[in-house]
């Protein structure tokens, strides 16, 4: 208040004229100088005020609060500045990440893992959004891409990317996961990480087209079961869908939270099957294909296929299955500064493929016992729905987990239900329930309770 | 007695069916507007009065067909269409042999897959040996350290052979996708059936064999018919499969009290588990490091804060950053005089332009200033 104050003083003072001596000599030399451009350059840059006088009145008190901050003394950026809009550099840590086991030998064929951690509510920005790729990230000119329709329809189709737009639009919130998310954990728990035990999702508003909007005038033929989606980048990859999926909800997306697709996540268009195993969900789209026979592409047969323990393996394993995640703590967000009788909110994600969350139950013994926390938010279909319960920490160790179900009756196993069910080496598809465990410091560590 | 079979009794009762909880205020469906089962063994939302779930959908948008776009040419359609399917559709004319391929192999193949289609360092192997002995260690499961784990590799694992040419041809070599040519593929397949010893039409393939689009369907995958639901059956088939939890592992019962026995038995992360992070975990909000001082660097920023506003401009009567004149003449006084005055005031600029930076601060923004000028 005081610097304020003087300020607007020292405007009153110039603008009235009503000048001290010592300030007059200063004028006289300043004969170059219009009078309001002398009155814009006090008021621009007074001179500095002293704070050590509010410091000897507040001893004890928060530097934060009693030092005059430059932010709060000087401009900050004008608006001409950051055109498009850059996190604040003190967020430089809260960047999606890698690790070299889950790169086929490169960084061209890998993932980059979403700070889960570091997110709130269900929407991740853009520039967060886990990437995993085949042949490095595409960059297309859109002028130069197109979208072709053919195979099993009367009417086969071309269409540039200004012309996609222009049916329908469809905004939907959903996330998209991998469905190996957590799958370096079925012979046991590996990551000391949250980013890394579950970031292989991410969750957004996606724009797009419904292809079954487009198909209306293109006579898809009573022969046409399945679809192939092939993307333009280097991997070429292909995804065989059922005619069921397209029919129903499968989208043709070319905007993310508002803003056009990023490069990452298929610029101009990438394919949108809800709930379904992220790699379905083809990027740098460019070629749908109806036929009457499933195509057997290398995502669908050398990939993404879960072989249980008969030594059969599930192909063509579409929904992600129910699921969730304590975010809150977790390793990078332990209770380490809790002291005993603490209040301190619990808090997490869930989510499926097959439907919407119904409810989710928290446990602090591992699951042996359970009790039902609270939904928050916004909860929808084949979308990231947070949890929460409120906990008055007692100092003890906890085996804390969380279990979720859907509308389409699933409860998440235990790791030993789906241990029992499906062995160790499915390696794709693994929703058992997740555990940390709290050690007496307040450390968060991450295990997996096998009774 | 009477304590554990109480246990039982009471842990039954706490199983939950689910599916009565089910549905409760959603417009999930189990069907399709055609009436079939959700193919997933989800639910659907079909459109009830205007809405799907809680989305609000304009219903005459979706029922309107848009003519938009135009037909492909034929050579269009041809140019993209690049599958190659399990019964020889989209499959060319060609040929090749094990030996042609391993000499495409040694050329193109061999720095990322190693000798023989081994792998390693990330990158998959190709063969690890008779494809029949080894599909029969697709039942292993790797419960303890020393466990050998199941061989999924082309041969042991793949269902078809389409699927390799199709690989090959539109993603392989990884720098450089498409392009090799239909022989050098069928070429490269052919070594990498010899290299998993399978059999085409009954036989090992020679040295000389050739594998061409005549005998291409008859090379006989050991794993055919390891997989499930039984895909060319069609999508109902699928919907079945889905249809039954037990296929894959799902679960519809919530048990809430005492629902092992004992206490939990523990995994934990072996060491310090996978923690090569790139970039390192870190929750600190603080600025980054700075990579090298950028042109201009403290003194460009400070400059920015504190004296772009008069010096930004030449309406101020001070000299503007950027203007070569005014800066040269300013400068014949010498780069000393010109700190100094920056320091102590000059003109209508008040003692180091009004702020309280230290010295060196001043000169780092001076220098920042001429050099901005030119």
């Amino acid at each position: 208040m005081n610097k304020i104050m003087k300020t607007s003083k020292d405007v009153e003072a110039v603008s009235s004229e009503e000048i001290q001596s010592d300030r007059r000599d200063f004028f006289r030399k300043t004969a170059t100088y219009s009078v309001s451009a002398l009155a814009a350059a006090s008021v621009i840059a007074p001179v500095a005020i002293d704070a050590s006088e509010k410091k000897e009145k507040c001893e004890g008190g928060d530097p934060a609060i009693i030092e005059e901050k430059p932010w709060g003394t000087t401009f900050g950026y004008p608006v001409t500045h950051n055109l498009y809009g850059q996190p604040s550099p003190y967020e430089h840590n809260v960047t999606r990440r890698n690790t070299k086991l889950l790169s086929s030998g490169n960084w061209y064929a890998s993932i980059a893992m979403c700070p889960i951690q570091d997110l709130n509510g269900i929407i991740t920005p853009n520039g967060l959004f886990f990437n995993r790729c085949h042949g490095g990230t595409a960059e297309i000119d859109p002028n130069e891409h197109r979208l072709m329709i053919h195979g099993l329809v009367e009417k086969p189709l071309v269409l540039t990317m200004d012309e996609l737009k222009k049916y329908p639009k469809v905004s939907r919130i959903h996330f998209i996961e991998c469905p190996a998310n957590g799958g370096p954990e079925w012979r046991g728990p590996q990551f000391p990480s949250l980013q890394f035990s579950k970031g292989m999702m991410s969750c957004a508003e996606w724009t797009g087209v419904y292809i079954k909007d487009i198909l209306k005038d293109l006579g898809l033929k009573p022969n046409a079961k399945w679809m192939l989606a092939e993307g333009a980048d280097n991997s070429h990859m292909g995804r065989t869908v059922p005619i069921d999926k397209v029919l129903d909800d499968a989208i043709i997306a070319y905007a993310q939270n508002g803003e056009a697709l990023r490069p990452e996540q298929g610029y101009p268009i990438r394919l949108l099957v809800p709930g379904w195993e992220g790699n379905l969900h083809v990027k740098w789209l460019c070629r749908l294909e109806f036929s009457d026979k499933p195509y057997y592409a290398k995502e669908e047969t050398a990939k993404y296929t879960v072989l249980k323990k008969t030594g059969k393996a599930i192909q063509h394993f579409y929904a992600n299955e129910v699921n969730s995640v304590i975010t809150s703590p977790c390793p990078e967000y332990p209770w380490t500064d809790l002291k005993k009788g603490d209040i301190v909110e619990i808090e997490g994600l869930a989510w499926s493929g097959m439907g919407t969350i119904e409810g989710v139950d928290i446990s602090f013994d591992g699951g042996k016992n359970w009790v039902e926390a609270s939904l928050k938010g916004l909860v929808l279909p084949k979308a990231w729905t947070r949890f929460s319960y409120i906990y008055k920490y007692e100092g003890k160790p906890l085996l804390l987990s969380s279990r979720a179900r859907d509308d389409a009756g699933y409860v998440q196993p235990s790791v030993k239900q789906e241990r029992d069910a499906l062995g160790v080496e499915c390696v794709y598809h693994r929703n058992g329930v997740h555990t940390w465990e709290i050690t007496e410091k307040g450390e968060v560590n991450n295990v997996q309770v096998l009774s | 007695m009477f304590k554990s079979y109480h246990k039982i009794l009471l842990s039954t009762a706490l199983v939950v069916a689910a599916s009565t909880a089910a549905f409760a205020g959603s417009d999930a469906s189990r069907t399709y507007p055609n009436g079939k089962k959700v193919i997933d063994g989800g639910v659907a939302y079909p459109v009830k009065n205007g809405k799907t779930s809680v989305y609000f959908v304009n219903t005459k948008a979706h029922k309107t067909s848009f003519k938009l776009g135009r037909k492909p040419l034929k050579c269009e359609e041809d140019a993209w269409d690049i599958d190659v399917m399990y019964d020889g559709t989209g499959l060319p004319e060609g040929h090749g042999t094990p030996e042609e391929g391993s000499e495409v192999y040694e050329a193109k193949c061999v720095a990322c897959h190693f000798d023989f289609g081994s792998g390693g360092s990330g990158y998959p192997a190709l063969a690890k040996g008779n494809a029949y002995e080894l599909h029969k260690t697709l039942k292993n499961q790797r419960l303890h350290p020393d466990d050998e784990g199941p061989v999924r590799v082309f041969g042991t694992y793949w269902p078809v052979a389409s699927t390799l040419w199709w690989y090959i041809k539109t993603g392989m070599p990884h720098p450089a996708p498409l392009s090799l040519s239909d022989d050098e593929v069928y070429a490269l397949v052919a070594y990498i059936v010899q290299l998993n010893e399978l059999k085409v039409d009954g036989e090992e393939l020679d040295d000389d064999t050739e594998l061409n689009r005549e005998n291409f369907l008859k090379i006989d995958m050991p794993n055919k018919d390891g997989f499930e639901p039984k895909i060319r059956k069609g999508p109902d088939t699928v919907r079945a499969y889905f249809d039954n939890p037990k296929n894959f592992g799902g679960n519809k019962k919530r048990c809430m009290k005492n629902c092992f026995e004992g206490k939990p038995v523990l995994a934990r992360i072996n060491g310090k588990g996978i923690s090569d992070y790139l970039p390192p975990i870190s929750t600190k909000k603080d600025l980054p490091k700075k990579k090298e001082a950028a042109a201009g660097g403290e003194g460009k920023k400070l400059y920015e804060a504190k004296c772009a506003v008069c010096h930004g401009t030449d309406a101020m009567g001070a000299p503007m950053v950027g203007d070569k004149k005014a800066w040269a003449a300013v400068l014949k006084k010498g780069l000393d005089k010109v700190i100094h005055n920056a320091i102590h005031g000059i003109n209508g600029m008040p003692p180091k332009g009004g702020t309280n930076l230290p010295d060196e601060k001043i000169k780092e923004i001076v220098e920042y200033m001429i050099s901005a000028s030119k």
